[in-house]
This record gives C-alpha cells, structure tokens and sequence, in this order.
C-alpha cells in the first residue's frame, strides 16, 4: 500500500521522477516533501520531476488525490554518493596473538553502508572477529607464525548506489608495531645537573615480552632547541640521559618495536623534566657566610634570605 | 626439558641460548641483505608469492607456543642441516650459472652459509645439554630436483632465503622461550646476554 | 545424360575420365568405350562408377559413353583432345615431418615420384607452415627441385619464430611440374594431408615456458610462450621489469614477442607468466653477444716450458658460467689442442701452451666460442723470437779484490738453445750510473756468472741485472732485485 515506508535511493546530481502510484499521467494530484506542498512547476502531469537533486532533497514524499485528498503514494528520498574506495590498515599490537584491521571511508555517503571483510592466508580463509566498538574495526588471530605465505584482506563496502573495494598484501612480520611505552617518567637525578633518568613500561597490549621483547628508542630534547637527540636501546626499561644541558626543561619521548620485525611504535606521550640544579645561595653576614660554606661542603641546606648569582661567587661544588 | 639441569649445566645453557639468539639476529640481517642482492641480481620480483618448493624448511608453525624445549631445537636442527645442504647447492648453482661473474653474491652467499653452519653446530650444542644428543644426520640433505629449470631455481633460493630469514626470527623466540623455562632464568636477560 | 566430361592426367601416361548425369534417380551400369588412335578399334567395358582411368592419346580420343537407368539408355560421345587434358601431379606425401625443439627447426622429407616423369623436369613445391589447428598460415615456400626420373626423397628445414612447443606446427605440401611439352593445362596438385608436430598445449598437463634458458643474440626478436593447464588464464606475461602484450595462440597458449632484446645481466633476463597470486611460471632468456675477434694476440715463452698467449678479448659477450665464452689453442703443426681455463672478470685473457719438445715453430689457432657464435685468431710464432726470461733471481756479488767483482744470478727456464744477453746495472755511491751488457750461452735452470772489473776502491756500488734473448730482441726480463757492494780498499 502507498504508505508502506518505501525508501528511494538516488546520486547527487540524478534527475528523478516519481509517479503517483497507479494514478494515470493526467490526473489531478498534490504532491508534499516533507508535509509541504510542491510547487507545480515540478510536476509533469502527476509526474514528480526533480531535476539534479542535492543532499538537501533528502526526505519523505508523498502524493494526495486531487479532490479526495487520498494518499496514493509516498516514498523516502535518500540521496547519497557511492562508495569510495575505502581506505584499510591492517595492525599488529600485540603479537604473535593476531593483528587487527580498521577501516574508514574517504568521504561521507550520506546513506548507509556495509562493510565486509574478507581475510584469505595462502588459501586458507580466517575469521575477523568484528570488535563491539569500534564498528569499522575486527581482529584476526594468528593460527601460524612465522609465515612467508602473505596475507590477503580484502574489504569491500556496499550502498544502495554502488560498490567499491580495497585490498591489502602483506607479510605477517611486516605488520607488527607495538602501541606506545607506557607510564614514561623522567626525574632528575640528585646532585647531577646533567642527568635525567628516564623509565617507562612496556605497551600493556604488547602480551610476551620475555619471548618477544621490545627494544626502544628514546628521543629527547630542551624545550629551547628544536633538534632532538636520539639514543636506541636493545633491552631494558630505563635509561639514563647523563647530556643534558644543566638548568633546561627537557622534552621526552620513547618508542617501541619488536627486537627482530616490524616497525617502531608511535612515540609515547611526551613528558617533561628538568635536571637537578643547584638551590641559588642567598645575601648573608659575614657569620653566616662562613658557616653557610662549611654547611654547603657536607650537607646541601637551602639558604633563607637574597639570590647571589653573580661570577666569582662562592658555590658549593 | 629432559634431563634435570645442575646449575652449570643451565648456567652454560642460558649461556647457548643468549649466544644463539645474537647468532640468529645476526643471521637474519645477513640474510635479509643477502635476499635483497639475490632478488635484484636474479631479476627477480620482490612482492612474488612464491610456492614452497620441496625440500625446504617451512618456518610457519601452528601451536608454535605449545612446544617442549626440545622439540623446538630438533626442529631447528633439522631445519638448518637442510638449509646448510641447500645453500650449499645454491653456491654451486651460482658459479655453475655466472662463474666469477657475480662474485659479491656468491661471497655473500657464502658467508650466510658459514653463520648456517656455525648455528647448526650451535644447536648441537645445546641438544647435548638438553637431550641424550642431536640425532644424527641422515644423508647429505635435500638433493637438488634435477629437472627445475633455471626460473624455477632463482625461484627456489628465493623461497629458501626468505624461509631462512623467518628461521632465524622463530630461532631466536625459540631460544628466548628455552632461556625462560631453563630454571633459575630471570625474565630479565642474563648479563651474558647485553650487547 | 552423361555430360561434363573431364579428363585429368597425373603422369602423362593414363588418364582419369570423369563425368556427371542430369538423370533423377538411381542409374545402372554404364557402357563406357574408347580409342587411343584413330586406327585401333575402341575398347568398352562396363563400370558402375562415373569415373574411370584410360591411357591418354598421342593426338585424341573418341569416348562414348551409355547410361542405362529406369528412364531409359543414353548415350553421349566425345572426342577428347590431348589439349583438352589436364595434367595436374600426384598429391605429393610428407615422408615424415621431425621437429628439432632445441633449435624450433622442422625437417620435411618427401618423395618427388620423380620416376613418373621424364628426366629434367623442373618441379616446384608449395609448403605451407600453419597453426591455430591449421587454421592459421605462418608460412608459405616455394621450394625448386629437379625431377631426375628417379624417385628423389627431398629434405627441407623451416625455422620457426617460436618455440615448436608453443603450439602445434601443421605443414603441407603441394607440387607443380612444369612439363613444356605438355600441352594440356597443367595445374597445382592437391594439397598433401596435413602432418602436425603437436605443441606442448595439446599435452594433459602440459605446461611451462618456452624456449627454456636459451641464449640468443644481442638484437634478436624473440617469441615466448606460456602453456597452461585448461581453464586456467594468464594475468600477465612480463620480460624483465615489463609487462608484455600477450599473443593469442590456443586456448591454453599465449606468447609475447620481444623485439630487439637487450644484453641482460650476468643472471639472464626472466620472462614470468602470473596465472594467480600464487602460481607463477617463467624461464630465463640470456641475451648476449658473440665472442669478438681477439686483439693483440701474443705469445711467448718465459722458459721454454710452457708458453703463454694472451689477448684482449674486446667486448664482453655478457654470457657467464656455463653459458660463458671457451677458449681452446690448437696448435696446427702438433695437431695438440689445449683448453684454456680463462677468468672472464680479468681484464687480459691468458692461454697456456707446452712446450713441445725438438719444436721451435709453433702454428696457433686460438678459437673462441660461446652459444651465439664463434671466432677464431691465428699466430704463427717461432719461440726462440718470443723469449721473455723471468726475473733474474739470487743475485749475489762475490770478490775481495778493490777494482772488480762476480756477480752471480739465477734464472728459472731452460734456455740452452739460445744465447743471453744480460745487461747489468751499477749505481756507485756518487749516482754514476752504468750499464754493461754481457753475452753467455743459456743454460738448464742455471746460475749466471759475469766478472766486472775498473771499479773503484773502497766504494759502494748497487748491482741488479736483467736478461733477454741474445739472437732475438722480444722481451727483456724485469729487473732483479738489488744488491750492494763495497769494493775493498786499495
């Protein structure tokens, strides 16, 4: 029946024509997008024409009898683009567990879409688990490892108003990139104004250290040059910067990548320190003065009173 | 693992095993400078899918986390007795094909079949600690199919290089699963082990 | 009615008379009768066919032919003129069709039936080389022969442009006797039947690339193909890093076609057919050049045991390993043929030649050879002109007189048959230089010795030596080492 909800896909720029239902051309009718009556230069005897529609002729169509007001027909008009080619990533974090796949589309459709996923290893096809959140994402489990047969995915997307598809070749070693170093914290080291000592975890997601450990890169600079420094490390969590300019607030970040494959992780959120300085020595009587510099030779106690940062200046070493 | 371990015993395996791993990591970046020359020199296409040839070690494992110690070295062993016979056909095929036309591919050929045969020895080795011994070998390996023609030998060390570079990956994560469930290993590798 | 009477003769001698009915239905048998002249009386016989073979006539013959069937008897009689017969040969037969795969040659035998004819006859034979289930011609010959009264088996070779495995090679032939005297028309015979060498298409499971690891030269157009099992297709046919546009040949065959190949590397060039992502199939092509003349072909003799050629081998025929250039020295006289074992990486080509004993002159071929072509280089050398000692050796200085010296020295050769000339440098402390040249008969693998007198009391000379034949300027030998001396004092 004419109110059946009936839903009209159509391209931006199409011309469209809607009939009212099994009324004949020449009968009289009203036409309504929308609830509103259209105007009846649209129409062509109780044809609807819409000439090069745009997204913003999207909605519900309906056509009345003439004298009787009798809905005869009425459809929702959706119109959209197809498909572009979708653009896929394929992703091992936490190896040799198995590899994810997310996926996005270039450019909005303005109708819906639906997404397969197809993953094919030599010939044998495996199963992408699709993840809860988010949609445009699923995972594969590595039943082998150590491969040199390629993985095929292969993601095709669908709308009312066409097809497209992408497809990824890859090697199972190629993919493998951890996530981050986790928990990255830099802290002065007493007493060494030009040392940082930098610790972090690794990846939470990264699942077998022991038999698939990380090794790591750690770049760092002040915050007043732009040139970083860099320094990689095979093993161990933890590094001590012992080049830092004295007195600057330094910039950290770390990365990870599987010690024999793969490619090296995003860098770690960045964090901030400043190596250890010296408490400034304040203006203080002649006494005190001394006393001060026997105190200074054998235990560091910050002095109350005015700054002394002039040259020649007494400071304790 | 087989036989119980007196502390030397799995002090000088966990020695082996920290060695090894430096070999195979070793081996692997020859062998993967290796491929790139021998997929250049041999005109080859680096992204071909390459069926796998008979006689060939396969590196793909399924359950690969479920095996005993000593099954991982047996395996090993095996496959690098195989790769020793094979790269050794392979150099022979190069001067029989270019004779001292390409001599930096042979040398690098070479050379990868000396780290070959230096961590099948390696494996001997730790197998004594092990198991009652490596197995014997049977034979001198896989003899090489007299009617490939010469497109299907490029393709073959092609396929026997880049299976090798999968072994010397899955090499080292058997010898890292071997250093942890040897008694007394800490997590952390043992100071033999730093570079 | 009999009508259309036509008489054709294959060997001059018979012929075969042939005619149509207009009659509906079935007809019995005919009455045929004829003459060969016009004094002999006509021969009949009956026949149940509408053909029948009579001699032919010196001039004509008078044919009558009478048909019965059910509508009644008719008869038609003919006169037939020699020059109303034709003359077309037997359909020649293909004696056997062999295929040499190594080098894409078809050999084609057959029998000329020159017996038939009469001695002399020029004949002209129309091969025709066909594929695509003899659909397609590649190639039609004409090939001439004389007949020579005698049955003459004829043999041709045809080459193709693609390997005979590609697909299946059809031949056929056809004959023309050109017969002056004849004065019939005369026309081409009948095709022979077809012979097919099949092509590795036609094979169950037959498949590959072909022509497999050839070499062929520099510059060549090259045909390759890929055979593959039915229902399969080839995504692409690439040579070297290109993809190639394929050739259609059956369904389970399609070539490309490489015009004007270039040199490939030490490798070969390969030439892969993808038929899915996982199978692929190929071969390698080695494109190279022929050995280049030899230049500056010499040789000699360091010490009379063994003598050394060398040459400049121009340009590399980029063709290594077994596919590589060879080397052989023949020696003409001796009739001895030495194989070189040559480094293609060296930059000079060394060839080594005993010595052959109680022979002074030595007639060299060096030939040069590799799969694509062949040269040769000649030398005539008479040895004792090519002497080119080794370095004097052990030089030592003897003598406890102030004002002379012995000089003694080594050489490794066996030069008895020719004399030296050894030329001997002395540096004194004060940079005076001088040479003395001295003449002795060579010897076995010996010790020199000269005497240098007038020299300085109580000086230093520096002493080294060199040698060369004595009869023959070719080579000196290179200096030797050094040696001091003091002179004592006066």
């Amino acid at each position: 029946s004419p109110t059946d909800s009936h839903i009209q896909y159509e391209r931006v720029g199409a011309d469209v024509t809607m009939k009212c239902g099994s009324m004949d051309w020449d009968a009289a009718v009203t036409w309504t997008a929308n609830g509103t009556d259209i105007d009846e230069s649209h129409l062509n005897g109780s044809y609807l024409i819409l000439k090069n529609v745009d997204l913003t002729q999207s909605g519900q169509y309906s056509c009345y009898e003439g004298s009787s007001w009798h809905l005869k027909y009425q459809t929702y008009l959706r119109v959209g683009i197809p498909p572009k080619e979708p653009v896929l990533m394929c992703r091992s974090n936490n190896y040799p567990k198995g590899f994810y796949c997310s996926w996005h589309l270039p450019t909005p459709t303005y109708i819906p879409n639906s997404f397969n996923i197809s993953v094919i290893h030599g010939t044998r096809e495996m199963v992408c688990e699709k993840d809860a959140f988010p949609r445009n994402r699923c995972h594969i489990r590595y039943l082998q490892l150590f491969s040199t047969v390629k993985y095929k995915v292969t993601l095709t997307v669908t709308n009312a108003l066409g097809k497209n598809s992408t497809t990824l070749t890859f090697d199972e070693f190629a993919i493998v990139k951890p996530d981050p170093p986790e928990s990255v914290v830099a802290k002065p080291v007493p007493s060494n104004p030009r040392r940082l000592e930098v610790s972090w975890k690794n990846p939470s997601s990264w699942p077998d250290p022991d038999s698939f450990p990380l090794k790591f890169f750690l770049r760092y600079r002040p915050l007043i040059l732009d040139q970083w420094q860099h320094v990689e490390l095979s093993d161990g969590t933890s590094h001590t910067i012992t080049d830092a300019y004295a007195g600057k607030e330094y910039i950290i970040q770390v990365a990870a990548k599987d010690n024999d494959i793969g490619t090296w992780s995003d860098w770690s959120v960045a964090v901030h320190a400043t190596p250890w300085t010296e408490e400034p020595m304040y203006l203080t009587t002649e006494a005190q003065l001394t006393e001060t510099t026997s105190a200074s030779t054998s235990s560091f106690m910050p002095p109350p009173t005015t700054k002394i940062c002039d040259k020649g200046a007494v400071v304790g070493s | 693992m087989a036989a119980a371990d007196s502390p030397s015993a799995a002090l000088r395996r966990r020695d082996l095993c920290s060695r090894g791993i430096r070999l195979a990591g070793k081996m692997r970046s020859d062998v993967i400078d290796l491929l790139d020359a021998y997929v250049e020199r041999q005109g080859l296409d680096a992204s071909a899918s390459v069926a796998v040839f008979e006689g060939v070690p396969v590196a793909a494992a399924e359950h690969w986390d479920e095996q005993t110690g000593t099954q991982r070295l047996l395996e090993n062993l095996s496959a690098y007795r195989a790769f020793r016979s094979l790269l050794a056909q392979m150099l022979e095929e190069q001067r029989e094909q270019l004779g001292e036309a390409d001599a930096p591919l042979g040398q690098a050929l070479a050379a990868v079949l000396l780290q070959v045969s230096a961590f099948t020895y390696h494996l001997e080795e730790l197998l004594q600690l092990v198991s009652p011994g490596p197995p014997s070998e049977e034979g001198p390996g896989p003899p090489l199919p007299s009617h490939l023609s010469l497109f299907e030998r490029k393709l073959r060390g092609l396929g026997v290089l880049r299976e090798l570079a999968q072994w010397a990956v899955r090499s080292a994560r058997d010898l890292r699963q071997l250093n942890k469930s040897s008694p007394g290993s800490s997590s952390a590798p043992s100071p033999a082990e730093s570079p | 009615h009999p009508h259309n009477l036509k008489c054709v003769t294959h060997n001059l001698r018979r012929m075969f008379c042939a005619w149509d009915f207009f009659s509906k239905g079935r007809h019995g048998q005919t009455d045929f009768c004829y003459t060969t002249n016009e004094l002999s009386p006509p021969v009949c016989f009956k026949t149940k066919e509408k053909r029948v073979e009579i001699p032919v006539p010196q001039r004509s013959s008078i044919v009558s032919i009478t048909t019965n069937s059910i509508s009644g008897t008719a008869t038609k009689e003919y006169e037939i003129h020699k020059k109303e017969i034709s003359f077309v040969p037997h359909t020649p037969h293909i004696l056997s069709l062999t295929p040499d795969f190594s080098t894409s040659t078809l050999n084609l035998k057959w029998n000329d039936n020159g017996s038939v004819f009469p001695y002399g006859l020029d004949a002209f034979w129309q091969i025709q080389i066909l594929r695509k289930e003899a659909t397609e011609k590649v190639a039609q010959i004409t090939y001439y022969s004389k007949l020579t009264h005698e049955d003459t088996i004829l043999s041709w070779n045809w080459t193709s442009d693609m390997p005979l495995e590609c697909t299946s090679h059809y031949v056929k032939i056809r004959c023309y006797i050109n017969i002056t005297q004849f004065v019939g028309p005369k026309d081409w015979s009948d095709w022979s039947p077809v012979e097919m060498i099949p092509g590795k298409d036609t094979e169950p499971h037959g498949s590959g690339v072909y022509p497999q690891d050839t070499v062929v030269a520099v510059g060549s157009d090259v045909t390759i193909c890929c055979i593959h099992e039915e229902g399969q297709q080839i995504q692409r046919m690439t040579y070297g890093p290109e993809t190639y546009p394929m050739i259609h040949l059956s369904s389970r065959s399609s070539a490309i076609r490489v015009l004007n190949a270039s040199a490939s590397d030490a490798s070969g060039t390969n030439v892969v057919c993808i038929l899915s992502e996982y199978e692929m199939d190929g071969t390698v092509l080695f494109v190279g050049y022929a050995p280049d003349t030899p230049q500056d072909l010499t040789c000699e003799t360091a010490n009379f045991l063994e003598i050394k050629c060398t040459w400049k081998p121009g340009r590399p025929s980029g063709l290594y390993g077994k596919r590589g250039t060879k080397y052989s020295l023949f020696e003409r006289l001796s009739g001895k043929n030495v194989l070189c074992k040559v480094n293609e990486m060296n930059r000079d080509r060394i060839c080594s030649f005993p010595v052959l004993a109680d022979q002074k002159t030595y007639d060299f071929i060096l030939n040069i050879s590799n799969p694509i072509g062949q040269v040769q280089s000649s030398l005539l050398v008479d040895l004792t002109q090519r002497v080119h000692p080794k370095t004097p050796e052990k030089l030592t200085v003897s003598g406890n007189s102030s004002t002379s010296v012995h000089l003694h020295w080594f050489i490794n050769g066996s030069f008895a048959e020719i004399r030296l000339l050894c030329q001997i440098e002395i540096v004194s402390g004060h940079s005076e230089q001088k040479m003395y040249n001295v003449t002795m008969w060579g010897r076995e693998f010996s010790t020199y010795t000269a005497q240098l007198n007038m020299l300085h009391p109580y000086t230093k000379y520096q002493f080294r030596v060199r040698c060369l034949a004595a009869d023959h300027f070719w080579k000196w030998s290179d200096w030797s080492k050094t040696e001091e001396h003091t002179t004592s004092e006066a």
